[in-house]
């Protein structure tokens, strides 16, 4: 059991320390992170400050609330980029001449995808903390416990699809237009009030969305809303579906891809 | 000539080869119209923007001759990569005829990607008079080259694919957020008062302002938005830098190669 932990933190740490060599794209992440808030964040809160104040929103706030999420849910897809760049390097046969089981392997490689974004967003939260402020500590805890099952649930979604797919190009696209549903169909940008206003189907996608769950609960754990339109038992039991669902998706697609080279 | 238009003719095959690119970026572009602008118009101050639906309509024709445009430097990153450009020496034209023919057909494909987005704003909006249509379309064109040639440029420095998808997003972000493509001009004041006066000059002089600008100013009978000769040589000055820079860029990248 032991042995098998130590071979399970060893496929965690591999993933980490890659992490740690794209410093180019995490520099170009962090500029993305500011310019969303230092320029987009700024200008729509100008744009909607008069209604969001109605429903009691600093816009600005509830903005950034949400960039940290979006930031959160892009890196841990990063994961399946990683998956296609081995397959088309070969690195595949070397991981898998590793005295390390395949099941080890890929959950390693689950929880170094989750863990490694939230590494990097920790940084960029201590910001956002600084700008949003805490409220209360016990609820800040519930909602960093609810980021972390996100973030390991988004990285199984991304193996997921990485191993289904079988062309790094057709990859790219799927995640441009499920990240372009996911992210706009959610809470992350705007409250759900409005999305009811515009269209009631939109508001009731939105509260099915793994998004909508943890922004809402990162803005409830940071005081930004002190209210939530779900309980926060209710969200943390969700975001716990998503993630034990897509681990252990993940997982089996990962082992079954493995076998006889069918990455290839 | 007739080599620039077999390098065209081949980027278009290449272009409708990326089919299931062409359908990401049309979910994207709508997700933006028919979603975000949907809520964002329940949201916005009418004081500020009248209709934000419609105001960000000629806006997303920009957004999608950006993306499209901005394709042809992932095909030509890829052959960098993939040493492909050794093929492409080895054809029967000069080094400077392949990179006009690659930064050309860039912007066309741009422009073919665009007209349904255009149509649909025309239906939306209003119909231009045929000396209006012929400015917007001038215009765009003019715009797509130097979006291509941006692309083209950034493909040609960057050593990875990732690279290149991270760059992207950079000009991409710093571009749309600094012009008036998802607000009014007038919004973008705010941030003065914030101490990025700068940006707001960027902002001004951003050729996807001054497309994006321009199309309101024949379709949204605005008094916000009045047409300026000014635009149009804007957009023009760009696409020439741009255009020159990757024709320059792309030749160099084969020499060295």
């Amino acid at each position: 059991m032991a042995v098998g932990l130590k071979k399970l933190l060893l496929v965690v740490e591999r993933d980490l320390r890659m992490f740690i060599q794209y410093k180019f794209l995490l520099i170009m992440r962090g500029i993305w992170f500011v310019s969303q808030v230092a320029l987009f964040g700024l200008v729509v809160n100008r744009m909607v400050q008069e209604s969001a104040a109605a429903v009691g929103i600093n816009y600005f706030q509830y903005y950034v609330a949400g960039v940290t999420i979006i930031t959160l849910y892009s890196t841990a897809m990063f994961i399946g980029y990683d998956i296609f760049e081995e397959a088309e390097h070969g690195v595949f046969e070397y991981l898998l001449t590793l005295p390390v089981s395949r099941r080890e392997l890929v959950l390693g490689r689950s929880i170094g995808g989750g863990l490694r974004s939230f590494i990097y967003v920790g940084p960029l939260l201590v910001v956002v903390l600084f700008i949003l402020g805490v409220s209360n500590p016990l609820y800040l805890l519930v909602a960093l416990a609810s980021m972390f099952l996100f973030a390991f649930g988004v990285s199984g979604m991304s193996i997921t699809i990485a191993v289904v797919m079988k062309s790094g190009d057709k990859y790219d696209i799927l995640i441009g237009v499920l990240d372009a549903l996911i992210v706009r169909l959610s809470t992350t940008m705007y409250p759900v009030v409005y999305m009811q206003r515009a269209t009631p189907a939109f508001a009731a996608i939105a509260n099915f969305n793994p998004l909508t769950y943890v922004s809402d609960l990162f803005r409830w754990g940071t005081g930004v809303e002190g209210t939530l339109q779900f309980s926060p038992l209710t969200g943390v039991l969700a975001l716990f579906t998503f993630f034990f669902a897509f681990t252990f998706v993940g997982v089996v697609f990962y082992e079954r891809r493995l076998e006889g080279g069918s990455w290839q | 000539m007739k080599a620039i238009l077999h390098v065209i003719e081949y980027d278009f095959r290449n272009f409708f080869r990326y089919r299931w690119f062409i359908v990401g970026l049309i979910a994207m572009n709508l997700a933006d119209l028919f979603i975000s602008a949907v809520v964002f118009t329940q949201m916005a101050s009418a004081n500020l923007v009248a209709n934000y639906f419609r105001f960000f309509a000629p806006g997303l024709a920009v957004v999608g001759l950006f993306a499209s445009a901005f394709m042809i430097g992932r095909e030509i990153n890829m052959e960098v990569r993939r040493e492909i450009h050794h093929y492409m020496l080895s054809l029967p034209m000069t080094r400077t005829e392949l990179a006009i023919g690659r930064v050309v057909a860039g912007g066309l494909r741009g422009m073919l990607y665009m007209t349904p987005l255009l149509i649909t704003n025309f239906i939306v909006l209003r119909f231009p008079t045929p000396p209006q249509l012929l400015l917007i379309l001038l215009t765009l064109l003019l715009l797509a080259i130097g979006i291509s040639g941006v692309s083209i440029s950034i493909a040609v420095s960057t050593t990875s694919f990732e690279k290149f998808v991270t760059a992207r997003g950079v000009v991409y972000y710093l571009l749309f957020f600094c012009s008036s493509v998802f607000y009014p001009l007038s919004i973008i004041q705010v941030l003065t008062t914030k101490g990025l006066g700068p940006l707001v000059t960027f902002a001004q002089i951003n050729p996807l302002t001054n497309g994006s600008d321009m199309i309101r100013s024949f379709l949204l009978d605005s008094p916000d938005c009045v047409f300026s000769p000014l635009m149009l040589l804007n957009v023009a000055i760009f696409s020439g830098i741009f255009a020159l820079l990757a024709i320059f860029a792309y030749s160099k990248i084969l020499q060295r190669h």
